[in-house]
């Protein structure tokens, strides 16, 4: 029976360390990776965008307290990928360095070399391990070099899960979905202008990998008016420089990122000169007869405009301090240009967590952690009626015991302590057993739910619902402090009352039970 | 015979009333007896006579009826009131002063005969036990092996006769050095000859070591054995004839 009421108290702290290990430390993943691609304070004009943003940005950087700021432009887009198929997904426009400095983008881009192996990959099945040091800097710059002329031309960094083109595997790694199945590995040749695939034994050069970093995407966008009125559709075809993978499912899955020029392009953004409205269009006859072309009257300058800049504070210094400095820098910047730039109030200037897309996203995981944390503490309040139950019983079983005790001069407190005692060892090995249990679980959480994927074909932790794609595997010591002595101490609270049933037995009526 | 100076446990004027659902059922009414030091008294009683009852009111196992009337009234060691003292007190004055054997030996079933026996130390002596427990270990050998036990001492309550367990039950009672050893038939349970030699260790304790002993029987047999009977019939006490032991029959059960 003691043991029974051990396994309870096992069960029921494991249970509630796990819950809260996987659930906080899915908030605790939300927190990082939600920073990552946006920094600490986030200004924005979405749409119609700010102009003379190299100012603001100029502004904000001589503060000592701002690391560095970027632009960026964004904007919905179409994207038409490879093998035919189209999607919805958001177009970042950045300058790949300054929006590495502000949001450590470049430590998100997946395809780069790598010298060891991950652990699950056994059989060097990663084609990061085939790829040349250095390979991640077409993707900081969003540049690839035209093979024909040699120039620069823009590039895409995609999510990697937007395309469908790099598929997850256990181990973490990506791989194209056309090698899926057929045992197919390819990697870099020794001049580094093809592939070699090798399946078994053999192996063929081939010109390309059908892999997205090694293609070209179509992005369509569609400008706006400052009036709301669409202007019309731009589309682009421009090859993948890299992609990135924040583990933000959400993020990987719906981001792509380009040069903010191309966008501020697209989107009609980009400086344009302003011309008269009274141009007649027209050519115009000279005196002596001869015909001369109309030029448009040049009346002033439409500045390049971003829709968003993006802050970084310096080490130490806390988001909510940065997002001081930007608010009053931005109100500086808008005297500086009036009418010309949104005023303060026309802008938004939000801390990361305070961006309505993560913002909703981090409440709802609180609001569910503690639900879930809530539910399962209550549940395991059982824990207390098992010892209680089992206790109880206890007690009746050692009735004859106890009259036994008390007739060689035990006190009803020395007989009562003995079954708190009790509980306090049941609770204590019972609380060391369940949180090791649950160190135990939660350490190997995500071999456990791919085995229960695989055994019940069921996957409990869907990426897309829960935004990342591993499970979070830490356990935080203090919540497991405080389990251990919630268990403990729930475990003294169940054997309190039959305690007192045994300190306030009458010894004469124990003696004679039978 | 005991001297008849003061009396070790006296009993004044005890009345005890059980409480069986809506109905009072006296079971000692008005009892007065004492007890000397280095006495062997014998209390012979049918069964539900109340002599059990008896045994755990000297012993401070349980209180007598207040009595409002007799301020006087009630259990007495030495010559003090237990009634004055708390349930701390009580349990203290029953740790030291007195040793309880039953009819059914009540030995810990998870204990070992030797475990059965310092177990009373340890309530004794609570925390201040480890300091003790050497010679707590010592006394209690010593007094196994004095009831032939050497060999049992292992062993737990299962594994024994009902002699050999009746024999640790006395052991246990005398591991503290009582004043006063309570017996509740001790032979009862057990075969005449088992019986016989359990009475021969009590003899022996009281004649060895002039140990103060309290023991309730209905067996005239027994009771023959003692010092002094007193004969206990429907809670009253009988006026300490001797020779009117045998003249009733008494029942067995």
């Amino acid at each position: 029976m003691p043991l029974l009421a051990v396994l309870a108290v096992v069960l029921c702290t494991a249970m509630v360390l796990v819950v809260w290990s996987v659930m906080g430390g899915f908030l605790g993943m939300l927190l990082d990776t939600g920073r990552l691609l946006v920094g600490d304070v986030e200004i924005t004009r979405p749409v119609s965008g700010m102009p003379y943003y190299e100012d603001l940005i100029e502004r904000l950087e001589s503060d000592p307290e701002i690391l560095a700021a970027t632009a960026t432009v964004e904007g919905p887009a179409l994207l038409g990928v490879p093998d035919g198929r189209t999607l919805m997904v958001k177009v970042i426009g950045v300058d790949g360095p300054g929006y590495d400095a502000v949001t450590g983008f470049g430590d998100t881009l997946w395809w780069k070399h790598l010298d060891k192996p991950v652990k699950e990959d056994t059989n060097g099945e990663d084609l990061r391990l085939h790829l040349p040091e250095g390979f991640e800097r077409a993707g900081l710059t969003l540049t690839e070099i035209d093979p024909i002329t040699g120039d620069p031309v823009p590039a895409a960094v995609v999510g990697i899960e937007a395309s469908g083109l790099s598929v997850r595997q256990k181990g973490g790694w990506y791989q194209s979905p056309y090698w899926e199945g057929m045992g197919v590995t390819a990697r870099p040749n020794e001049n580094g202008d093809g592939w070699i695939a090798s399946a078994g034994d053999k192996q063929y050069p081939i010109g390309r990998v059908p892999h997205l970093f090694d293609d070209s995407i179509t992005l369509s966008m569609l400008p706006v008016s400052d009036r709301g009125v669409a202007i019309d559709v731009q589309a682009r075809k421009i090859p993948v420089a890299n992609e990135f993978r924040t583990e933000l499912y959400e993020v990987d899955q719906n981001i792509v990122l380009a040069p903010i020029g191309l966008v501020q392009e697209m989107l009609r953004l980009n400086r344009a000169v302003r011309v008269s409205e009274n141009f007649d269009g027209g050519t115009q006859v000279g005196a002596d007869g001869e015909e001369t072309f109309g030029e448009p009257v040049i009346i002033g300058e439409e500045p390049a405009r971003a829709t968003s800049v993006l802050v970084k504070g310096a080490a130490g210094v806390s988001d909510v301090r940065v997002k001081e400095i930007s608010e009053a820098v931005y109100a500086e910047f808008a005297k500086a240009h009036p009418l010309e730039v949104p005023p303060p109030s026309g802008v938004r200037i939000d801390r990361w967590d305070e961006r309505p897309s993560v913002a909703h996203l981090i409440g709802a995981v609180k609001t569910e952690t503690s639900l879930v944390l809530a539910l399962f503490g209550f549940i395991s309040l059982t824990a207390v009626f098992l010892v209680f139950a089992i206790f109880w019983a206890m007690v009746s079983e050692k009735t004859k015991d106890i009259g036994i005790l008390r007739s060689v001069g035990a006190s009803r407190s020395g007989v009562g302590m003995i079954f708190i005692s009790y509980g306090l060892v049941i609770g204590l090995v019972g609380a060391v057993l369940g949180v090791s249990l649950a160190f135990v679980i939660v350490h190997n959480i995500n071999p456990i739910h791919e085995w229960i994927g695989q055994v019940t074909g069921r996957y409990v932790w869907d990426p897309s619902v829960y935004y990342f794609t591993v499970i979070p595997n830490q356990v935080v010591a203090w919540q497991a402090a405080l389990i251990l002595v919630g268990g403990v101490v729930f475990s003294v609270l169940g054997s309190i009352v039959p305690a007192a049933k045994a300190a306030n037995m009458d010894p004469v009526r124990a003696l004679r039970f039978e | 015979m005991p001297t008849r100076d003061s009396p070790i446990v006296e009993a004044r004027s005890v009345s005890r009333t059980y409480r069986l659902g809506r109905v009072n059922v006296p079971v000692l009414r008005d009892l007065t007896l004492s007890v000397q030091a280095g006495e062997w008294l014998a209390i012979l009683g049918a069964s539900g006579s109340g002599k059990s009852t008896l045994l755990h009111l000297l012993g401070g196992l349980d209180r007598p009826d207040r009595d409002k009337a007799n301020r006087d009234a009630g259990v007495y060691f030495h010559g003090k009131p237990l009634a004055k003292k708390s349930r701390r007190e009580l349990d203290r004055h029953r740790a030291r002063d007195f040793g309880f054997v039953f009819q059914f030996y009540h030995l810990l079933p998870e204990l070992t005969a030797l475990q059965n026996v310092t177990v009373a130390a340890m309530v004794r002596y609570g925390i201040g036990y480890p300091g003790k427990s050497r010679q707590v270990r010592e006394q209690a050998v010593d007094l196994l092996e004095c009831f032939g036990l050497a060999s049992r001492m292992g062993h737990r309550p299962a594994e024994l006769s009902g002699g050999e367990r009746q024999r640790v039950a006395i052991a246990r009672a005398l591991v503290n050095n009582p004043k006063v050893l309570l017996a509740d038939e001790p032979t009862g349970n057990l075969d005449r000859a088992t019986g016989q030699g359990i009475l021969d260790t009590i003899s022996d304790l009281h004649r060895d070591r002039k140990q103060t002993i309290v023991m309730v029987t209905h067996d005239p047999h027994v009771a023959e054995r003692a010092d002094r009977a007193l004969r206990l019939v429907d809670g009253v006490l009988g006026q300490d004839p001797e020779e009117s032991v045998p003249m009733r029959p008494v029942l067995q059960g």
